[in-house]
């Protein structure tokens, strides 16, 4: 891919930062995105940015979390039990 | 070597409007939970405060998952997840009474498991580093673009590794855990700013600064593993 990056526009990447690593995820409707996403598509340096930022959510989007162990549930309504006995009705 | 099965539109796109999730496809996690259930949520909520011990079980086995899931995203060890699943759905036992249905239900059992689960909300040293990355790096400086290359040249498919593991998990530890929430919410469990907000009883745009700087962060603790192909 890109091995070089240029400096493109660079004048305005500074206020081009915040949007991009806040709106990753957002649609750009809006005029301002409009422009922002004018200078992302011939800044280098802001899409290499914007890429970097959604591989590392990526990345954290692939992490799996193991099953719901079996017996937690059971555990949960055993210790409620307990303490059903201790009172007479729930949450009063 | 990092190798991750990666789509190809997401990498290979430059563009912005190509967003890595697609809002919509991507509520399945939270959503599949509750529908199935022929009872609504309200009457099962309002006969569990009524003592009806039915409709409790239903509740809980409604939400589990959701709880277990982001319990375990949050706490990333199990033990300490399975402790805060307990203590959450005792919580809601034992405060049902006090949930006023003017929020959504999910929305209240992710504040008590982020309480659970959240204790030091102190600032850190850690904060005002995070708070320094509002600034803007200087895109001339060689080390940015060095940096930022190193993520263009990570080869598209890799598998997240041991290692890659455990530098996923070291760099998101080091986040203040209110930024770890923020992170996990919007980012991984796909919330909106504004019900991330509600759980966390942060302003809107507390919650925009702190996922901005978190991302930030994240992709600058992982960069070492993206150098090498
Ligand atoms: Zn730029």
């Amino acid at each position: 891919m890109k091995h070089s990056i240029k400096h493109l526009h660079s004048g305005s990447c500074a206020d081009i930062y915040r949007h991009l690593c806040e709106n990753l995820d957002s649609q750009f409707e809006t005029e301002e995105c409009k422009r922002i996403r004018e200078h992302i598509e011939q800044c280098d340096t802001c899409s290499a940015l914007l890429d970097s930022l959604k591989k590392t959510v990526y990345l954290y989007k692939q992490e799996t979390v193991p099953a719901m162990p079996k017996t937690l549930e059971k555990k949960l309504f055993a210790v409620i039990k307990l303490k059903k006995k201790q009172k007479h009705s729930p949450g009063k | 070597m990092r190798i991750i099965f990666l789509p190809t539109e997401i990498f290979l796109s430059f563009s912005i409007q190509k967003i890595l999730y697609d809002e919509s496809s991507l509520k399945q996690t939270a959503s599949h939970t509750t529908q199935a259930s022929s009872d609504s949520e309200q009457s099962l909520i309002s006969r569990a405060k009524n003592g009806d011990e039915r409709a409790f079980t239903q509740l809980v086995r409604n939400y589990e998952q959701t709880v277990w899931g982001f319990a375990y995203k949050l706490c990333r060890n199990q033990e300490k997840a399975e402790e805060s699943f307990q203590d959450t759905f005792i919580n809601v036992y034992r405060k049902l009474n006090q949930f006023d249905g003017r929020s959504k239900f999910s929305t209240w059992l992710y504040s008590i498991v982020a309480n659970n689960c959240l204790m030091n909300r102190r600032k850190r040293k850690i904060e005002e580093l995070l708070e320094s990355l509002d600034e803007a790096p200087d895109v001339h400086d060689e080390t940015i673009q060095k940096q930022l290359a190193s993520w263009d040249d990570s080869p598209i498919e890799t598998v997240i590794n041991g290692e890659m593991r455990t530098a996923l998990d070291e760099a998101i530890q080091q986040l203040p855990d209110d930024y770890k929430a923020v992170f996990v919410l919007r980012d991984l469990e796909e919330k909106t700013a504004e019900e991330t907000a509600k759980i966390l009883q942060l302003t809107v745009p507390a919650v925009k600064s702190r996922l901005r700087r978190s991302r930030i962060f994240l992709r600058h603790k992982l960069h070492n593993y993206m150098k090498h192909e």
